[in-house]
C-alpha cells in the first residue's frame, strides 16, 4: 500500500493549499523563463523578419537595433550599385507614444519602407494589403490593437491602416508599424511651425552676421525652408539593408563595404548577437538571477514543508520501524510525498501558464522543452528538499513509541 | 515442562540509563526461558524495569550485555544485535502497548494488513488474513474507519490484531489492558493465549490487574531491575499445554 498517497490523503487541505502555493510560485518562475524567451523573440524579430543578408550602419557603431546608427540618405543608392547587390533598401526607426482619437495611448515603433520598391510584401501581412500609394497609409502589427481602415493623427497628416502584420516587434518589444520611407520621416523630423520659424530666423540671422552677408542673394536663400538647400543634404537614415543577387558570395561583397570609410557591415547572425549580447543579455541576467531566488525559495519553502510532515508523524514513523520496515520504505514515503507535492505543484504551474500567459502585456514564450526543464527542476527541488525531512525520519527513535 | 525447546532463551541482559549522581542499573542479569504456547505475565513496581527488559527484547533498546536466542536463532551478542533486527520484528516480533498506537493515517484494516505487505505478502492475501484476524476479534466491520473513529476498545483490539496477524513467535505486550475496562482486559488477556496455545506464540505481557492472572501460566516477578521467574504458576493451575 502507498504510504505517501494515504498520509496526504488524511489531511488533504493542508496538502491541497500547500500545492496551489506552490504552484504559483512555479507559475512564476515559468513566467519567468517565457519573458525571457519573449524578449529574445521580439529583439530578434525585425532583424529576422526583414530578411536582408548585410545591414550596412554608420562606422563603428552596433546599429541600428543595440545603438542609434546614422548614415546619410543617399547609401542606399550607393549600395544598390555594388556588383552583386538585388536590391537595397533604407531603414529608419523610431519609436512614438501618442494617444488614438480615443484618447488610448499607444507606443509602436514607426519605420519606413522603401516605396514602391518595398511596399511591405515581404512582412507576412495576414490581413488587408500592402502600401499601394506614397503616403498616408501604413502597416501595423496585430498586438497594437489597431483595426484595418482605423485613422491616426501623426505630426500634420492622418494616416490609415491598409494591413496586419503579426509577431512584428521593435527589439523593446514594441509593435512595428510601417510607413513608406518618406512618410516615416516625416513623422519622425516632424516639427511644430514656431520651430520651423524660429529656426530659419535663427539661421536667416547667423548667415547675415557672417562674411556670408556680402552676397545679398545667400542671405535671402538662407531663409528657406531646409529641405530647399542643397547644402544641407537628404534627410539621414539609420542603416540599408541589402539583399544579394543568388549564388554571390557575401564575403566578397562585404569586403566591399568594408572598404567604405563610412559604414560598417553586419550579417544577419551579428546583429543576433549585437543584440542578444547587449541589451537583451542584462535581461537575461537579470531574470535568470530572479529564477535563481525563486527556485532557492521554492526549495526552502518546500524543504520546510516536508520537514513539518515529517515532524507530524514521527510517531507515525517511530512504529513503522517498530513493525520492521525497511528504511527504504520510509525513505519512499517521505520522497515521495515530496514528489506528490511538486508534481502537483507543477501540473497547476503548466495548466495556469497556459492560460494566463496570454493575457501578459509582453509576449511569453513557452516551448515543450521549457515545461520539460521545470520538470527536471521540480523533480530536482522535490529531491533536494526532501533531504531534511528524511534525516528527522532517520533518528526517528521506536523505543519513544513506548515511553510517548 | 522443558520437553520442548524454549521460545526465548536469555542470559545476563543488563542495561543501565545515565552516569554517576544519575545512574540508573534498570535490569540486572536477567536470565530466563520461555516456552511456545505459553502465556508469562511480568509484575513489578513502577520503574522496575519491566519496559527495559520488553523493549530490549523487542531490539529496540540496545543492553549493555546479554545473549539472546528466539526461536532457536541466535538474536543478540554480548549485547549486540547480531541479526537483521529489521527483519526479526517483521517476521517473529508482536508488539501491543498501552494506548493502541495505531497509523493515524491508515484505516484499522490498512493498519493489520500493513505488517503483511511490509514482509512483501501480495495484497490480495494480505487482505484476507488481515480480514480473518479482525473477525477473531469482532472489529471486522470497523475496517474501513480510520483509528480517530473507533473506540478505545476497538483501537485496542485492532492493534492486537496487528501484532498477532503476522503469526509472531514473540509476542510482547507493555500495559496492553491498562486502558481497558475489566471486561475488555479479560477479553484481551484471553485473545493472548488463544494466540499462545492455538498458534504456539510466546507470550511476555505486562500487567497490573490481577484480576486476569487466573489467565496466565507463569508469573514473572521484578523489582529494581532483579527479575525473579521462580514465581508461582498462574492462579489458574493450568498447564501450558491444553
Ligand atoms: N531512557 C531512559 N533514560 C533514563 N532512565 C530511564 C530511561 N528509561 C527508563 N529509565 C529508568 O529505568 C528504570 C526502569 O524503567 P522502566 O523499564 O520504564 O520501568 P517500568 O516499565 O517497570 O515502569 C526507571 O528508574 C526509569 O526511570
Ligand atoms: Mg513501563
Amino acid at each position: 500500500m502507498n504510504l505517501a498517497v494515504r498520509d496526504v490523503r488524511q489531511d488533504l487541505g493542508r496538502f491541497s493549499l500547500t500545492v496551489v502555493g506552490l504552484g504559483l510560485l512555479l507559475t512564476v518562475v515559468l513566467a519567468m523563463t517565457g519573458i525571457y524567451n519573449g524578449i529574445v523573440d521580439d529583439a530578434t524579430a525585425l532583424p529576422d523578419r526583414l530578411d536582408a543578408d548585410l545591414w550596412i550602419v554608420q562606422r563603428d557603431t552596433r546599429g541600428p537595433f543595440a545603438e542609434l546608427s546614422r548614415i546619410s540618405g543617399d547609401l542606399e543608392e550607393r549600395a544598390r550599385v555594388v556588383p552583386g547587390v538585388a536590391h537595397a533598401r533604407s531603414y529608419v526607426s523610431h519609436t512614438i507614444q501618442r494617444e488614438t482619437p480615443q484618447d488610448k495611448p499607444i507606443r509602436f515603433t514607426c519605420l519606413g519602407l522603401s516605396w514602391p520598391d518595398d511596399r511591405g510584401e515581404g512582412l507576412g501581412i495576414v490581413e488587408g494589403r500592402p502600401i499601394a500609394q506614397p503616403h498616408y497609409e501604413f502597416l501595423v502589427d496585430r498586438s497594437l490593437g489597431l483595426g484595418l481602415g482605423e485613422k491616426i493623427v501623426l505630426g500634420r497628416d492622418t494616416y490609415t491602416v491598409v494591413g496586419i502584420t503579426e509577431g512584428m516587434m521593435s527589439s523593446g518589444g514594441d509593435s512595428a508599424a510601417f510607413f513608406t520611407l518618406s512618410d516615416a520621416q516625416r513623422i519622425q523630423n516632424d516639427s511644430p511651425n514656431e520651430a520651423i520659424r524660429l529656426d530659419r530666423e535663427a539661421r536667416f540671422e547667423r548667415v547675415r552676421d557672417s562674411e556670408f552677408a556680402r552676397d545679398p542673394e545667400l542671405v535671402r536663400f538662407s531663409a528657406n525652408p531646409a529641405a530647399l538647400i542643397p547644402s544641407l543634404g537628404p534627410v539621414p537614415i539609420s542603416a540599408v539593408m541589402v539583399n544579394l543577387l543568388p549564388g554571390v558570395d557575401a564575403q566578397s561583397v562585404r569586403e566591399r563595404f568594408k572598404a567604405w570609410r563610412d559604414v560598417s557591415v553586419y550579417t544577419v547572425a551579428e546583429q543576433h548577437q549585437l543584440i542578444l549580447g547587449g541589451m537583451v543579455e542584462k535581461t537575461r541576467r537579470q531574470i535568470g538571477l530572479f529564477r535563481a531566488i525563486l527556485v532557492i525559495i521554492s526549495t526552502i519553502v518546500m524543504g520546510l514543508i516536508i520537514y513539518t510532515m515529517t515532524v507530524d508523524k514521527m510517531h507515525s514513523i517511530a512504529l513503522l520501524k517498530l513493525l520492521g520496515a525497511r528504511t527504504s520504505v520510509i525513505l519512499g514515503m517521505i520522497l515521495q510525498e515530496s514528489l506528490l507535492l511538486g508534481g502537483s505543484a507543477y501540473v497547476i504551474a503548466i495548466v495556469l501558464g497556459d492560460s494566463l500567459f496570454e493575457m501578459f502585456p509582453r509576449r511569453v514564450v513557452i516551448e515543450n522543452e521549457h515545461r520539460i526543464s521545470l520538470l527536471i527542476l521540480v523533480v530536482l527541488i522535490s529531491v533536494v528538499s526532501s533531504v531534511f525531512g528524511i534525516r528527522k525520519a532517520l533518528a526517528a527513535d521506536p523505543n519513544e513509541v513506548l515511553s510517548g | 515442562m522443558t520437553t520442548s525447546t524454549p521460545a526465548i532463551r536469555a542470559r545476563g541482559l543488563s542495561k543501565h540509563y545515565g552516569e554517576g549522581n544519575t545512574l540508573v542499573r534498570a535490569l540486572k542479569e536477567a536470565s530466563f526461558e520461555m516456552y511456545p504456547g505459553e502465556v508469562v505475565a511480568l509484575l513489578g513496581p513502577s520503574g522496575s524495569g519491566k519496559s527495559t527488559l520488553l523493549t530490549i527484547m523487542g531490539l529496540i533498546n540496545q543492553p549493555d550485555t546479554g545473549w539472546l536466542e528466539i526461536g532457536g536463532e541466535e538474536i543478540m551478542q554480548d549485547g549486540r544485535v547480531v541479526a537483521d533486527a529489521n527483519l526479526f520484528r517483521r517476521r517473529k516480533l508482536g508488539f501491543v502497548f498501552q494506548r493502541s498506537n495505531l497509523i493515524p493515517f491508515l484505516t484499522a484494516e490498512e493498519n493489520v494488513r500493513l505488517v503483511l505487505e511490509l514482509d512483501d505478502m501480495p495484497r490480495r492475501d494480505a487482505a484476507r488474513r488481515a480480514r480473518e484476524m479482525m473477525e477473531s476479534l469482532g472489529v471486522a466491520d470497523r475496517g474501513s474507519h480510520l483509528p480517530t473513529k473507533l473506540s478505545g476498545g476497538q483501537q485496542q483490539r485492532v492493534a492486537i490484531a496487528r501484532a498477532l496477524v503476522h503469526r509472531p513467535s514473540l509476542l510482547l505486550a507493555d500495559e496492553p489492558t491498562a486502558s481497558l475496562d475489566k471486561e475488555l482486559g479479560r477479553q484481551v488477556m484471553n485473545l493472548f493465549r488463544t494466540a499462545a496455545t492455538q498458534r504456539g506464540a510466546a507470550v511476555l505481557v505486562v500487567t497490573h490487574d490481577h484480576r486476569s492472572l487466573d489467565l496466565v501460566h507463569r508469573i514473572f516477578e521484578i523489582e529494581d531491575g532483579v527479575l525473579d521467574t521462580s514465581a508461582a504458576r498462574g492462579a489458574s493451575g493450568e498447564t501450558r499445554r491444553e
